[in-house]
Parts: structure tokens; C-alpha cells; sequence
């Protein structure tokens, strides 16, 4: 990326950065998907993003699923609307969620500081290699994640503003907390709209309280 | 909506004030805390001491616009049915609460376990179903995806006989090639003066021939292709060619005087080689069959195969020597000298034409491997014993070796790497003569023993394509059908 380009490109939209956000939304779904075991592994393909190899379900079910969250993701995120999109992984048998992944957003509201000058737009480099290192630390999760050993399913929550606009396809429901959870925050990534934290909580192992 | 401006009363009373510092990693001033989640500060792992225990007291609670705060909530599990209830009872239109009344309403709220100003949603849809178990440990415990099988796999082969018929009668000669496998998979071998014939499918024997007089039979060969036609040479130096669907014999093609022990199809022609160490090329179409004669050879010629394309004749004899003849010309093209020993073993590889495999009597006992477009020698082994025969299989691209003293025995070798796969013994006196059958699973071998024994060592794979079937030696070119013969 040139110096040039990256002074000379404008400030990033809401609109662009919702449309980041969404992806990487995507992106890390279908790679907590492969990496817990949710599908099985046969049902998904390599795809080249963000500068990795990203596993993307190649099941047409779940990728309409996925589309169909993402949609009205996308469109909170255009709103301003929403506040934490969370991933959590429920057995079949017992529905109780044994991990659970979460995403807070927060709108990056420039503190204008007279004194100092603006900072420059972000690059679209640095911005990869932030997401790259979320997406690594995803895959490095399973070394400490413990192993799932039911069925699971996955469930999408979103925390909106009580003003958003909701579709028919979504309801209220509850947070999907885990009991005596153990949490460990990931790493962060910000376009300049946008700032996605990243966090799992799973369930701590009853044998070595 | 009055949830809307319920907020942003409710916003100036609410900040947590965590100690662990929360607002510190945020930077800007819209931030949504979630209590649950703490251990913003640091990235290690939060255990339950690190979650704070009560609401901090409304002293505490700092004046920011849209801040809301979230009172933390051990477990739940079950919907918000009292927020949406809430939500809704207010309805469209409720006065906005002022400063005192909010802060009176957060309150309720928080005693209430509700959050307010904010929705939980979850898509109503259940994700699709995974059939089979999404077990993370098949994810990291995959081997390396699948390789061909012959690399690396060990198959077990079986050393006992799949089959074993009676072959009394055998002439004990090294030299003679009394032994082949049509494509139809019918085995023919001759028993001193007759020739039998074993279809293996069904299992009948029947007698092809007698030779009158003394003669007895001194090669056996099948042509190429689906023609039911066998050529047998015989002590007298006769070439014969019998149909073995009708029993009679087409052709008789003499002129010679010593025994042809060794024969070779390509195609319509039919290469003889005798005691005398010449070779004739009959073409069995004509009346004049003779259409070259190749002398090289000071020995016996024992060993003769053509090359699948039908360029090149490979010749051994008991001079030590084999010869590789074109077939345009009547000299070799070149010899190999480093046999110590006649060459009756010779065969072409069938998935590299110039590779062609030699083997050394009883004083050699190697096994040569040669190019031979450009003569030289790729590989040997010593197989401490007299090599009689050698077939390769395609399927496995390893070869069999038999053998007769000191060991009797098969050896199966992996090529191009000349491992040792299995020693099998085979029988109580020398291997003389092998067959592969059409469909490249078994060798037959015959010996002096009285034992024709049957070998399935290149078992096919279950999954895949089955070997095409072969020939022994003698691989047909484009001839299909039968060619006429008078």
C-alpha cells in the first residue's frame, strides 16, 4: 500500500465499516463453526481472506443462515443500532450453552482534540493484520477451550438498542450466560467507525475447581 | 418510543465505576458495559472472583449522556418475559419520566433483574443440523490425507497357494517354457508330449494334444489377444499352432532341427528360438512364415519376450548374452554381457516401456534392471538364488521373482526401490516356470515337484479400478480379433 494512496483515501463510512464489520462477522462465525466442531469438518472449504486461509462452511443451509443473520447484522450495524453480537454454542440434547463468544461493538466517537491533529485514516493494512491476529487467536483458542463433546448447535444473539428496528425473524430471548464461566478476551479491531472486541467465555472444568 | 428518552434519563445516572477500571480501554464515551463482562483491563483469563458483586452505590454513578449500566445477574435462564412486558405495558406516549423518576426507575429496574434500553435478540430460526458428530478431536487428530495405497501400505499377502493342481509328468529342464495364461484365463501347460489345458473360470481340464513320436512339447504360447490360438514348440523343431476352442491344429511351420524352447507372439508374428541358438520370426498369416531369422545367440535360446509396442525383441540365451533386437533389423541392437549365467527370465515393465528386467541362472542369480533406449543399467538385486522368471504387476508396480536353487522360492520385490516384500516358498524343487493371470491377481508356478500352485500376491484393491487384465510377457498390441491363419 502506498503512503500516498493511504493519505490521499478518504475517512472511512459507516456504511463501509458496517459492511467490515458484517464480513468479519461472517468470517468468524464460520471459522468458530469449523474450529469447535460444530460442523463437521467435510463440510467446509479454505478460503482466502483477510491475508489467511479462513474455513468457510460450504453447506448451503448454513451459509443461507448465516446470510440471513447477517442481513439485518448488517443493517444495525449501518444503524448505529447494535451493541454485542454473540455466538453461543448449546448442546443438543441439554440446550445449555457451553460456550458462548461474544463481539461488542462500540461506535468510535472521534474526541476532537484541538491540539492535536487527526489522526490518519486507518489503513486497510493494519486493519487486516488486527483481524488476521483475531482470526489467529480464534484457531490458537482451541488449545485452552475445552473439548465439546456433545452434539452442539449455535444460536446468533444480538444486543440492540431498545429503538432498533427488528424483524420478524428475530425475538427477544435471553443472554445464554454460562454458569461459573471462565472468559478470556481476545484481541480487538477497529476501523474507524467501528470497534469490535472479542471475547469467549466457556464453561470451567467441574474437575479441576 | 418512551424507552428512548427513559435511556437518556437514565443515562445521567449511570456509570459503573469497576474498579478494575473499565472505561479505561474504551475510548470514547457511548459504551455499553456489560458487568459480565470485566477484565477489561487485562487479558488473562477472569475467574469469578474478578466479577464484581453488587451494584455500586447511585453515589457512585457519574453523569454521561447515553452510558447505561447493567447490574450483573448470576444466572439466568430464562427469557426476558418481565422486560418485554414491561416494554410494552409502557406503550406509545408515556410522558417522559423526568431526572428523579428515572433514576427511581433504574432502580426498580435493577431490583427487578431487568435491563431496560436494550434487547436481546435471537434469530428465531434453528441453525441447520450437522449430521454427523462434530467432533473437534477428528479435527485434530487427521492423519495425512490419503495416499495411494501401494505407497507405504502394507497388504498382507498370502503365502500359501491359493490353489494347488497336479502337473505330473514335467520335463525337469530350465530351459524350457512350458507354462502361459490366455487372456480368456485359460492356463496351458505341457506335460512332456501333451498339452493341457486348465480354464480357470470353470475349472475343466482337457487335453489339447499329443505329439506323436518321441517329441515331447518345449514351449507353450499364447497369442496375443482374444484368439483362442496356441504356438507349441516342440523337440523336434517344429512350431505348431493349435486352436484350443475346436482341438485342431491350424498349422504346422517347420524347418528347423533343433527344439524351440523358447516363443514370443507380437501381434501375427510368432518368434521362435532354439537350441541352436538362432530365432526365427514366423509371420502365421502366410504361407512363406519364415520372414527373418536373427542369429546372434551361441547357446540355447531359453528366454524371449517382445516389447508391448512390438519394437524391441528381448532375447537370452545360454551364452549369458541377451540380446535386444529392432525389428527392422536382422543385428541387435545392443547386448548385455554382465549376466555369468543363461537368461531365461525376461519382462518387459508394463508401465515404462524401456525398462525391461533380466534375470541370471544358477551361477548369476542377479535380477538387471535396463533402459533399454539409452543401454544402461538402472538397478540390479542379488537374489541369491537362479532366477527362472520374472512378472511385474502393474497394479502394485512391484515384481515377482521365481527361483530354483538353492531356495525355490518366490520373491516379491517393490520396484523402483528393490525392497523385499516376502520371501514366499513354493516349492520342493525349482520354480521353473510361472504364469500370470489376466486379471494380474495370481501367478501360477510349475515345478518338477508335480505341483502346479497358484499365488494371489497382487490381490486388487478394493476401491478403484481393478487392473486391466494382462498377459504374461507378451502384452498385445492393437490386435484385436482373430488373424487369420492357414
Amino acid at each position: 500500500m502506498q503512503v500516498q494512496a493511504q493519505l490521499t483515501k478518504g475517512k472511512i463510512t459507516l456504511k463501509g465499516s458496517a459492511r467490515i464489520v458484517t464480513e468479519f462477522f461472517k468470517y468468524g462465525i464460520n471459522s468458530i463453526l469449523f474450529q469447535r466442531g460444530i460442523y463437521p469438518i467435510e463440510e467446509f472449504e479454505v478460503k482466502k481472506k483477510y491475508g489467511l486461509d479462513v474455513w468457510v462452511s460450504s453447506d448451503p443451509q448454513v451459509t443461507k443462515y448465516l446470510e440471513k443473520i447477517m442481513d439485518s447484522v448488517g443493517e444495525w450495524l449501518a444503524a448505529g443500532k447494535i451493541n454485542k453480537l454473540v455466538l453461543a454454542v448449546n448442546s443438543r440434547e441439554t440446550r445449555e450453552t457451553m460456550e458462548r463468544w461474544q463481539f461488542d461493538v462500540h461506535l468510535v466517537d472521534e474526541v476532537v482534540v484541538p491540539e492535536e491533529k487527526p489522526k490518519p485514516p486507518k489503513s486497510d493494512k493494519a486493519l487486516q493484520m488486527e483481524i488476521q491476529a483475531i482470526f489467529r487467536q480464534i484457531a490458537a483458542s482451541v488449545s485452552f477451550l475445552p473439548i465439546l463433546e456433545e452434539k452442539c448447535t449455535f444460536n446468533i444473539l444480538v444486543y440492540t438498542d431498545a429503538d432498533a428496528e427488528v424483524p420478524t425473524t428475530w425475538a427477544d430471548s435471553d443472554p445464554h450466560h454460562i454458569k461459573n464461566a471462565e472468559q478470556v478476551r481476545l484481541r480487538s479491531f477497529s476501523t474507524d467507525v467501528h470497534r469490535v472486541e472479542s471475547m469467549v467465555a466457556y464453561r470451567r472444568d467441574p474437575d479441576l475447581c | 418510543m418512551s424507552a428512548n428518552t427513559a435511556k437518556t434519563a437514565l443515562g445521567s445516572s449511570a456509570t459503573p465505576s469497576m474498579g478494575r477500571g473499565a472505561a479505561a480501554a474504551a475510548p470514547a464515551v457511548k459504551t455499553l458495559k456489560d458487568e459480565r463482562t470485566t477484565a477489561q483491563a487485562s487479558p488473562r483469563v477472569a475467574g469469578p472472583a474478578a466479577r464484581s458483586g453488587g451494584p455500586p452505590s447511585p453515589r457512585t454513578k457519574k453523569a454521561s449522556k447515553t452510558t447505561l449500566y447493567d447490574r450483573f445477574i448470576p444466572s439466568r435462564s430464562d427469557k426476558e418475559l418481565a422486560s418485554s412486558q414491561f416494554n410494552l405495558a409502557r406503550g406509545e406516549g408515556a410522558q417522559p419520566l423526568d431526572g428523579a423518576a428515572a433514576a427511581y426507575q433504574s432502580e426498580v429496574a435493577r431490583a427487578c433483574g431487568l435491563s431496560i434500553g436494550r434487547r436481546i435478540l435471537s434469530f428465531t430460526e434453528e441453525a441447520p443440523g450437522g449430521d454427523s458428530s462434530g467432533d473437534v478431536r477428528a479435527l485434530y487428530s487427521r492423519t495425512a490425507l490419503k495416499t495411494s495405497a501401494s505407497v507405504g501400505s502394507r497388504r498382507s499377502i498370502r503365502t500359501a497357494p491359493e490353489r494347488v493342481l497336479d502337473a505330473p509328468g514335467i520335463v525337469e529342464d530350465y530351459y524350457l517354457n512350458l507354462l502361459d495364461w490366455s487372456p480368456a484365463n485359460v492356463l496351458a501347460i505341457g506335460l512332456d508330449q501333451q498339452v493341457f489345458l486348465w480354464n480357470a473360470s470353470t475349472g475343466d481340464v482337457s487335453t489339447l494334444l499329443t505329439l506323436a513320436g518321441d517329441a515331447y512339447v518345449a514351449s507353450i504360447k499364447w497369442m496375443a489377444g482374444t484368439s483362442p490360438y496356441l504356438a507349441v514348440g516342440t523337440s523336434d523343431g517344429d512350431v505348431q499352432i493349435w486352436d484350443a476352442e475346436s482341438g485342431a491344429r491350424i498349422r504346422t511351420m517347420g524347418g528347423r532341427q533343433a527344439r524351440v524352447a523358447a516363443l514370443s507372439w507380437h501381434a501375427h508374428v510368432l518368434s521362435a528360438g532354439s537350441r541352436d541358438g538362432s530365432i526365427w520370426n514366423h509371420d502365421v498369416r502366410v504361407a512363406r512364415h519364415k520372414t527373418a531369422e536373427l542369429v546372434a545367440h551361441r547357446g540355447e535360446v531359453c528366454g524371449l519376450t517382445w516389447r508391448s509396442d512390438g519394437a524391441l525383441l528381448a532375447s537370452g540365451a545360454n551364452d549369458n548374452i541377451v540380446n535386444i533386437w529392432d525389428v527392422r533389423s536382422l543385428v541387435p541392437r545392443f547386448s548385455i554381457t554382465q549376466h555369468t549365467a543363461a537368461v531365461k527370465a525376461l519382462a518387459w515393465s508394463p508401465w515404462e516401456l524401456s525398462l525391461l528386467a533380466s534375470g541370471g541362472g544358477l551361477h548369476d542369480q542377479h535380477v538387471h534392471f535396463w533402459n533399454t533406449t539409452t543401454t544402461a543399467r538402472l538397478n540390479s538385486i542379488n537374489t541369491g538364488s537362479q532366477v527362472t522368471s520374472i512378472q511385474w504387476s502393474p497394479e502394485y508396480r512391484e515384481l515377482a521373482t521365481a527361483h530354483g536353487f538353492p531356495h525355490n522360492h518366490l520373491a516379491l520385490w517393490r520396484y523402483p526401490s528393490l525392497t523385499k516384500i516376502v520371501d514366499i516358498p513354493a516349492h520342493d524343487t525349482r520354480v521353473l516356470h510361472t504364469a500370470m493371470s489376466p486379471d494380474g491377481e495370481t501367478i501360477a508356478t510349475a515345478a518338477s515337484d508335480d505341483c502346479l500352485k497358484f499365488w494371489r500376491v497382487f490381490e486388487a484393491r478394493p476401491k478403484g479400478a481393478l487392473p486391466k487384465s494382462r498377459e504374461a510377457d507378451v502384452a498385445p498390441s492393437s490386435s484385436a480379433g482373430y488373424a487369420s491363419i492357414r
